[in-house]
This record gives structure tokens, sequence and C-alpha cells, in this order.
């Protein structure tokens, strides 16, 4: 074990914020659905691999290129989650906590099984021309897909939180997150402001994927391997924050790279969720939470 | 008879039928020998399940073309294991539905102690080919067989050929070594990784910079890892892992331009797949992954019983799949050819009858696929001195035998591994 070396440090603060970023891309849609609909999307992760599997084939058969595909998942996310709330979660939108654990969980295993048998287990990458291309400055180094992953992830973040804020359908949806019958008496289509929910956090969340694709392995399961974290974020944030899940991000991906390199990986979950009790010891609303949110509205 | 009585009764009846139709159902029809066969064939193992059921499927053509086992025909019953807790309920299953008395599989240390432990209770044979957990022998369950190599024979050869084929071309003797280790933490990765650090440390007195495991499934950044190896400057960086994070590790290195003399793995995961390469292209080259023979493996190495097998082996594999046997077909494969010999020596699948012919079975190296021999120990292990095994390295998008020398063609490249963009 090599005693801690200040030389390290802004490797270790770069790795950190890149980290922090690909969790915050994933975050922002699962918080968003949560913050509005109340529903606890455990399918979030099978829409990552989903917006990585678009990746892989748009650049293998069409030789698209994944940024350039950023812009088609966009409608094509957007439509799937139109379509998804429509024949999926609309007839349980009403129901108790536990059968919408139970469809969404239904619908990670479903999600999992069509790309099983459409697309094999195999695992598959997008090699870009530009895959393995290195920023360095000074001591640090940096892959360029990690740095786009990021810069994405902030601006999709300062555009929901922006939308949320002043516009006027966010304006409507933060009401029907606060009171579902309030907003309803108001006037409000409850219904159509789920939909546009659920579908915003699916696009967000199927971008996320396809930014993911230069930088990992696609298989079926390959969301479950950012998706616990993505919960563990979320609650950390504060349920339905924005903020909150880039502020959380930033901090399970600091305590991951620090409690490495310090102490060993394989403490690193042991070292985030240890953080994640006494964090919500402190407050159990998460860090910008609001007490009693998951009961808002209900 | 009141409402309530029929409605018993006919719920009786239908599960005596159930039943009846459940126990036919599961019974080969004559003619044909059934055995249970679980694999990983979802989740996150299920392109090595995959490619670990298609080498069984392989052989059991090859066996059924020469008259199957026991003068019957050869079936499966397939059964799909993603986890421990399936596979010991489709144990189960295959057991009392499917009636087999033979059970294999499973691909995974993961799986494979709870397929057995199940096979174990109802007295069933369980024959693993592929699973390498140290554990699996050492439970005292007599009627478990592992055709394989154990982890501690994986760590041995990796410390062997460290020490002997690489050491010097370094122009350093063994105990001048500084080795760091790297795993994933299932027993797969664990059980490798303690028998090579004890080997290194003991028998050639390497020094260990650093033993690092860490959860495969949820690794998403080896930067901190990498930092920290950098600062310690090891000559060989021993690295057991799976699929997924192999290549992350390796692009990781090279961004952080992390240098080092060899990258030594064994098993048919992580860079003994050939989706390291599909992920990596020219930029695999360089590490090494221990496994079964690969291009360039010398076929009149073998006596001329393994020749003669090798070579029908690989055929059928290339008939079916277009490539040369990867991993998953040279373990499944010859893992299931030894159940046959077994099967025709026994005449039986009585546990006691099949363990005495488990036991008589004396093949010398180089008489099977992938020139292996047959020894059993009276753990159920066959022993591994007998399982022969082989160093592949990746050169320019494959991997090819390059050690021991006398068995192959090719020779160990970038020893020491010069700077990552000098690898072509």
């Amino acid at each position: 074990m090599p005693s801690p070396s200040v030389s390290a440090i802004p490797q270790l603060l770069v790795s950190t914020i890149l980290l922090g970023g690909i969790y915050a891309l994933i975050a922002v849609g699962l918080t968003l659905i949560f913050g509005v609909m109340r529903v606890v999307n455990f399918a979030h992760g099978e829409f990552v691999m989903l917006g990585m599997y678009l990746a892989f084939w748009a650049f293998t058969f069409l030789g698209l290129d994944p940024y350039v595909m950023l812009f088609i998942a966009l409608p094509v996310f957007f439509v799937a989650g139109l379509a998804s709330y429509r024949l999926v979660m609309r007839p349980v939108i009403h129901a108790s906590h536990n059968v919408q654990i139970f469809t969404t969980v239904g619908l990670s295993i479903a999600l999992q099984n069509v790309a099983l048998v459409l697309w094999t287990g195999d695992f598959r990458f997008v090699r870009t021309e530009y895959y393995s291309v290195v920023v360095r400055l000074g001591t640090t180094a940096f892959n360029i897909s990690q740095i786009a992953a990021f810069a994405v992830a902030v601006a999709f973040t300062a555009a929901l939180f922006a939308f949320m804020r002043w516009s006027y359908t966010g304006r409507v949806m933060r009401a029907t997150a606060q009171d579902r019958q309030a907003a309803g008496l108001m006037g409000i289509d409850t219904d159509r402001v789920y939909a546009l929910t659920w579908a915003i956090g699916i696009v967000c969340v199927g971008v996320a994927g396809v930014l993911l694709a230069p930088l990992y392995q696609v298989y079926p399961t390959v969301g479950l391997q950012f998706v616990l974290i993505a919960y563990v974020v979320v609650v950390l944030g504060g349920l339905g924050d924005m903020a909150g899940a880039v502020l959380g991000s930033l901090i399970v991906a600091a305590v991951e790279v620090v409690g490495s390199y310090v102490i060993g990986t394989a403490w690193k979950e042991v070292l985030y969720l240890l953080l994640f009790i006494a964090i919500l010891l402190v407050r159990p609303a998460g860090l910008f939470g609001q007490r009693g949110a998951e009961q808002l509205g209900t | 008879m009141s409402r309530r009585t029929l409605a018993i009764a006919v719920a009786a009846l239908m599960l005596v039928t159930g039943g009846l139709f459940a126990v036919v159902h599961g019974q080969a029809p004559a003619g044909e020998y059934k055995i249970g066969v679980i694999e990983p064939l979802t989740g996150p193992l299920a392109s090595e399940g995959k490619r670990h059921l298609e080498g069984y499927e392989i052989v059991r053509d090859m066996i059924n073309e020469r008259g199957g086992v026991m003068g019957k025909k050869l079936v499966f019953a397939v059964a799909d294991a993603p986890d421990p807790t399936a596979a010991a309920s489709e144990a189960n299953r295959l057991i009392t539905r499917e009636g087999v008395k033979i059970l294999t599989g499973t691909f995974s240390s993961r799986l494979c102690g709870a397929a057995s432990e199940a096979a174990a209770r109802h007295n069933v044979i369980y024959w693993e080919t592929s699973c390498v957990d140290p554990r699996l022998n050492k439970r005292g369950l007599k009627t478990v067989f592992r055709t394989e190599i154990d982890a501690t024979g994986f760590g041995w050869y990796n410390v062997e050929f460290i020490a002997k084929h690489l050491a010097h071309r370094f122009g350093k003797k063994p105990n001048e070594l500084k080795i760091a280790f790297l795993s994933e933490d299932s027993s797969y990765g664990q059980g490798v990784t303690e028998s090579a650090r004890l080997r290194a440390k003991q028998e050639f007195g390497m020094t260990e910079v650093a033993a690092e495991y860490y959860n495969w499934t949820t690794i998403n950044d080896f930067t901190p890892i990498i930092v920290k190896f950098k600062q310690l400057a090891p000559d060989v960086v021993h690295h057991i892992g799976f699929t997924s994070d192999s290549p992350l590790f390796w692009r990781q290195a090279r961004e952080q331009n992390f240098l080092f003399k060899a990258l030594v793995h064994a098993g048919a995961v992580g860079y003994g797949s050939p989706d390291f390469g599909k992920a990596l292209g020219a930029d695999a080259n360089g590490p090494f992954a221990l496994l079964e023979p690969g291009p360039g493996f010398r076929l009149d190495s073998l006596r001329p019983e393994g020749q003669k097998l090798e070579r029908e082996f690989r055929e059928a594999v290339q008939k079916r799949t277009g490539s040369h046997p990867l991993g998953g077909h040279q373990l499944a494969g010859p893992g299931l050819w030894v159940l046959k010999l077994v099967l025709d020596h026994a005449k039986s699948d009585d546990p006691d009858k099949f363990r005495a012919a488990t036991m008589s079975l004396d093949l010398p190296v180089g008489s099977m696929m992938n020139g292996w021999g047959v020894k059993f120990d009276e753990l159920g292990q066959n022993s591994n001195a007998r399982v022969q095994h082989y160093m592949l390295q990746w050169q320019n998008g494959q991997l090819v035998t390059v050690w021991p020398e006398e068995f192959t063609t090719h020779r160990a490249k970038w020893i020491p591994l010069g700077a990552w963009d000098q690898r072509k």
C-alpha cells in the first residue's frame, strides 16, 4: 500500500468530476420521474441499456457516430417513453407503490430478456476512431468521451432545471407533483403531465445510454452496473431534486474514487453506503429533499 | 357429494394427473439417455454460458455419432441459471421433474457450489466442467466431480510462467520481480489470486506491491487503482477479470500511460474471452491469458489418440461456428467426453459404480482434447497436473498459444511491454 501522494490529487479530482458526470446523467431522469410521478422506476437501467444498443447498432450498420445519434435518440426515446407510459405505467399510475414497483421490475426483466433474445448476451463495444483519444492537462489525463458525457450531463441538468423552474409546462408539472388532486381541480390534465414526465425521464436516460456506449461494453444486463448507484444518488440528493442529483453524484463519485485510492476498491460500496446512511440519519429527506416528498400528491 | 368436496376431488385429480404427466414427461424415451445441463443463459454471463452450451452440444453430437453413452443416444435437459439461487432451484427441478441422474455445467464459479449442493442432497452425480472454485471438491461430497483444473492450478501456472518465462527476459531474477495483484472478488478471482500470491511469495520470493479486489458488476472506473499502481511501479500486473471490466482496465491503463512489463490473466473470461479483442482491436495487443490451446498449438505434440480427438473436435467446432474452438467450447466439450468415457466404463449411473469407474480412469497428458490427461483424486478433482494448460497472448486481434514453447509455433512478443503505441 503506497502512502497517499499529493501528486495524485489532480487526477483523482478529475476522475471524481467525470465519474460524477456519468452518474448524474443517469440519475437526473430517475429523479425527475420520482419527483413528479412518485414512481420509483426500476426499469431505469434497462433504458440505459437500450440507449447503448441504439448507439451500437447505428454505429455498426449505419456508421453513425454516437454524438450524431444523440440527436436521433432524443425523439426516439421520447416516443418510446410515451409508448411505455401508455402501455405499462398508465394503468398503474394511481395504484399503490407496491403495484408500481412490481410493474417497473417486470418491465425491467422483460426489457433485459427482449434484448437477450434479439441481440444475444454477447458483449459489444462502440469503437469510434477517437475512442482512445486522451486529453492530457498537466499531470492529469482523461478520455474525450468522458468529457462529452460530463458536458451533456451538466447541460441536461441545467436545461431540465430551467424547464421545471421557468416554463409553463414545468410549473404545471411541479403543481401536479405537489398535489395531484388539486392540480386536477385547477384544470390540469394530470395524465398528460405524467406521460410527458415519463417521456422526458426516458429521454434523459436513453441519451445517457448513447453517451456511455463509447465508454463501456454493451450487454443485456449492463443497466444493473449503474442503476444501484443512481438510486443512491437520487435518495442522497433528495428525491425529485435535480441539483441534489448532481451533487449526490459528485459525492458518491468522490467517495468511490478517494476510497479506492486510499483504502481499496473492495471498500468503495461500503464507504458510499455508510455515507448514505449517515446523511439520511441527519437529513432523512436527503440533502435537498423535501420532508415527506414521497407522500406528496398521493 | 357437496360442491366443496367435489372441488377438492377435482383439484386432487388434477394434481395426480399433473404429477403423472410430469413424471412421464421427465423420463427419456427408450433408447435415449438424458442428463441435465445447467448454464447461465441469461444475465451477465449469458454470452459465455451460450458458448459453453455450444461446446456441450458439439461433443454430444460427436458422442452420438459414435453410438452414444451406454448404448443410448445422449440427450440434454437444459436449464438456465443466471445466479446461484436459480442454479440450486434448476438443479432440483432437473432432478425431480426431468428425472436426470447426472447434472453438468455450470461454467461459473458463482453457480457450481449451489448446483452441486442440490445434486448431492439427491445423491445425484454432479459433473463440473468449468468452474474453478477451489472449494468445490473440498466439501466431502462423494458425487461431485470436476474435469477442469481448479483455481489453485491456475495460480500455479501463472506464477510458473512469470518466474520461468518472463523474469529472465526482463533481465531480472524471480525474486527481484515486483507484482501487483488485481482481481474481481468472486470465488474464481479470489481462488486464482490467493493461490498465485502464495506461490509467488513463498516459492519465488517475489515482492507483492498490491492486492486489490473489486466487484466486477459494479466497477465503473479503474483510474484510482491505476494511479495507485503507477506509484508502486510493478513489473507484472496479475489481473483476474471478467469480460466487462478487463477492457475497461486495459483502456484506462492506456489513458493513464501506466507502463508495466506484462499483464497475466487466467480463464476463459476477461482477457481470455474473444470479446476482449472485439472491444479493443489492435489496442488489445499484449496481455497473456492462461487457457486451453489456441492457434499455433502443435497437434503433433499430443499422443496419437489425443491428436485424433483434438482434430475431430476442432473440425466439429469449425463446422458449427466457423471458428477455432474458444474457451467455453474447450471446457465443456472435453469435459463431456470424459463423462462418456466414465459411463462407458461404469455402464451405470449408480453413484457408487460411477465413482469407482471415475477413479479407475488413468489417461496420460496428451491423450485427450486440449492435450489433457485424466486421473481423478479421492476428492473428485481431475488432477491439476493432468489438465495441461497453455499461455496465450493477444497478438494482432487474436489469442495465440505462446507457452510452453514446445507445444506451439508462435512466440510471445513485447516482453517487456513497450510504450502503448508501439505494440503493433
